[in-house]
C-alpha cells in the first residue's frame, strides 16, 4: 500500500536520508531500528509529510503524496501517527482529545464520536479516564490515549515514532500490549523503536537503518539471529548484549 | 503641608479661577480615555499584524515587519509628535484622537510581538499532532494552538496595558492635558512642586497597582485549569 522511491531528505547541508526504496504491504507490521541519527524518525515523518522530502516519491495506494496537487489533509486522515512525546492536547479532556478530529472533519456526529471514543478507551484499558485531563495521566496512559486518538480517524496505516522511549520502564508493557493487539487485528504499522524484543515478536519485517540508508531488511528471525551486514551485527551486539 | 495641598489643589490657581483638583481629574479622564481606546486599537492592529507576519505571502509579511521594526525602534514620544504635527497636520484632528491613534499604533506593534511569542511558545508537537490527524492549518490554530497560546498571551497583554497607561504621560508634548500635564500646569502656576507631582505619581501608582492585583487574580484562575 505504500511505495517509497529514492527518498532523500536534507536539513540544510545535513543529508539525513540518502535514497530509501521500500515497499510496505497492506496488513504488514514493519519495525525500523538503528542507531540514533540514522534517519529512522525522519523516514517515518516523511510518510505523512511532517517532513517534506527533498527528492524522491512516496505513493500511498498508488497516489503520489509528494505531487504538488496532492491533498495532504485527506492523506493524513488515512495515516495515524503516534509520537514519542504523546502530544496530547492539554486543554482538552481525554475524550475530547479523541473526538476532536472526527467531529471537526465531519466524519462523525458528536454523539457517534462519543460512542466511538468510549469504545476505543475500553480497548486501550482507560475507560474510567474519559473525563480526565492529560496532565493527570501517567506517561503510559497518555500514550494509550494518543493511540486511541489516532485510531478514532479509522486510519489504514499507523506510524509509531519511538512510542515507548519517553516512558518509565514499568509503563512500557501496557503500551506494547495495545500495539500488539492492533497488529493482531491486521493494522498496517510502521514502528520506529528501540524495543528489540517487541520488534522481534510482533513485526513481519525489520528494517535496519544507518547513515540515512537501509542497510538490512528482512524477517525478524533472520535479522536478529543471523544478521548479514557488519553494521547490523555491530549494532545488535551493542543493544542485545 | 496642608497649606500646600490647599493652595495647589483646592483653591483657584489663576485668574481664570481654575481649581487644581478639577484639572487633575480632567487630566485623569484624558489619560484613561486615551489608554482605553489605544488598547482597543492596538489589539486589533496587533492581531492583524500577527496574521500578516505569519502569512506565507511576502507582500503581507514585509509591511508588517517594517511596521513593527519602525515602531519598536523609535521613542513613542517621537511617534506622537510626528503623527500630530506632520502626518495629521493637514486633517482637523483633535489632540485626544491624535494621541489615541499614536498610542494605538505603538501598542499594536508590541501586542503583535506578544501574540507571536505566545503562539510560538506552544509546543510544536501540538501542531504536528493535530495536522497528522488530518486537521487543516486553520482548524488546528483555532482548536489547538490558540486556546493554549491565550494563556501565554493574557498576562503579557495586561503588562502591556500598564506600560501603555504610563507612557501616555507624554501627551503634553502635543499640548494635550492628561494627568501628567495637569500636574505640570499646577506646578507652573503655584510654584508648588511636591503636591502636584506626588499627586500625579500616586494616581498612576494606584491605577497600575490595582490593575496588577486584578491581573494576578486572573492568572491564578487561569492556572487552576492546568
Amino acid at each position: 500500500m505504500i511505495k517509497i522511491n529514492n527518498l532523500h531528505k536534507s536539513f540544510g547541508d545535513n543529508q539525513v536520508l540518502k535514497g530509501i526504496d521500500e515497499q510496505i504491504n497492506h496488513g504488514e507490521v514493519v519495525s525500523v531500528i538503528g542507531p540514533s541519527g540514522s534517519g529512522k524518525s525522519t523516514f517515518l515523518r516523511c510518510i505523512n509529510l511532517l517532513e517534506q522530502p527533498t527528492q524522491g516519491d512516496i505513493l500511498i495506494d498508488g497516489q503520489s503524496i509528494t505531487a504538488p496537487d496532492a491533498c495532504i489533509d485527506k492523506l493524513r486522515q488515512k495515516v495515524g501517527m503516534v509520537f514519542q512525546n504523546f502530544n496530547l492536547f492539554p486543554h482538552k479532556t481525554v475524550k475530547q482529545n479523541i473526538t476532536l478530529a472526527p467531529v471537526q472533519l465531519k466524519l462523525m456526529t458528536p454523539k457517534e464520536a462519543d460512542v466511538e471514543a468510549e469504545a476505543l478507551l475500553e480497548q486501550v484499558g482507560l475507560k474510567d479516564k474519559a473525563d480526565a485531563y492529560p496532565s493527570s495521566l501517567s506517561g503510559g496512559q497518555k500514550q494509550r490515549v494518543a493511540i486511541a486518538r489516532a485510531l478514532a480517524m479509522k486510519p489504514e496505516l499507523m506510524l509509531f515514532d519511538e512510542p515507548t522511549s519517553a516512558l518509565d520502564p514499568e509503563m512500557v508493557g501496557d503500551v506494547l500490549d495495545v500495539m500488539k493487539s492492533l497488529a493482531h487485528k491486521g493494522m498496517t504499522m510502521v514502528i520506529v523503536t528501540h524495543e528489540m524484543g517487541f520488534a522481534r515478536d510482533v513485526s513481519d519485517r525489520v528494517i535496519f537503518m544507518d547513515g540515512g540508508v537501509i542497510v538490512e531488511n528482512s524477517e525478524p528471525e533472520a535479522l536478529f539471529s543471523a544478521p548479514k551486514e557488519a553494521r547490523t551485527q555491530a549494532f545488535l551486539s551493542k543493544v542485545l548484549r | 503641608m496642608i497649606d500646600a495641598i490647599n493652595a495647589s489643589l483646592f483653591t483657584p490657581i489663576g485668574e481664570d479661577g481654575l481649581i487644581g483638583i478639577y484639572l487633575i481629574l480632567n487630566g485623569l479622564k484624558v489619560t484613561l480615555i486615551v489608554t482605553f481606546f489605544a488598547m482597543i486599537m492596538g489589539s486589533i492592529l496587533g492581531v492583524t499584524t500577527t496574521l500578516m507576519k505569519m502569512s506565507p505571502k511576502w507582500y503581507l509579511r514585509w509591511p508588517a515587519n517594517l511596521y513593527v521594526s519602525v515602531i519598536r525602534g523609535t521613542p513613542v514620544v517621537v511617534q506622537l509628535v510626528i503623527l500630530y504635527f506632520i502626518v495629521l497636520a493637514a486633517f482637523d484632528v483633535d489632540k485626544i484622537t491624535a494621541a489615541i491613534i499614536a498610542f494605538g499604533l505603538n501598542s499594536g506593534a508590541y501586542i503583535s510581538e506578544i501574540i507571536r511569542a505566545g503562539i510560538q511558545a506552544v509546543d510544536k508537537g501540538q501542531m504536528e499532532a493535530a495536522r497528522s490527524l488530518g486537521l487543516s492549518h486553520g482548524a488546528t490554530m483555532k482548536e489547538v494552538i490558540l486556546p493554549q497560546a491565550i494563556k501565554n498571551i493574557l498576562p503579557s497583554l495586561g503588562n502591556e496595558f500598564i506600560v501603555l497607561l504610563k507612557e501616555t504621560a507624554v501627551i503634553g508634548f502635543i499640548g494635550g492635558v492628561d494627568l501628567m500635564r495637569a500636574g505640570e500646569i499646577i506646578r507652573s502656576r503655584t510654584f508648588e512642586d511636591s503636591v502636584p507631582l506626588f499627586t500625579c505619581a500616586l494616581i498612576y501608582l494606584l491605577l497600575t497597582y490595582s490593575f496588577t492585583l486584578l491581573l494576578s487574580k486572573f492568572e491564578t484562575r487561569l492556572k487552576q485549569s492546568d
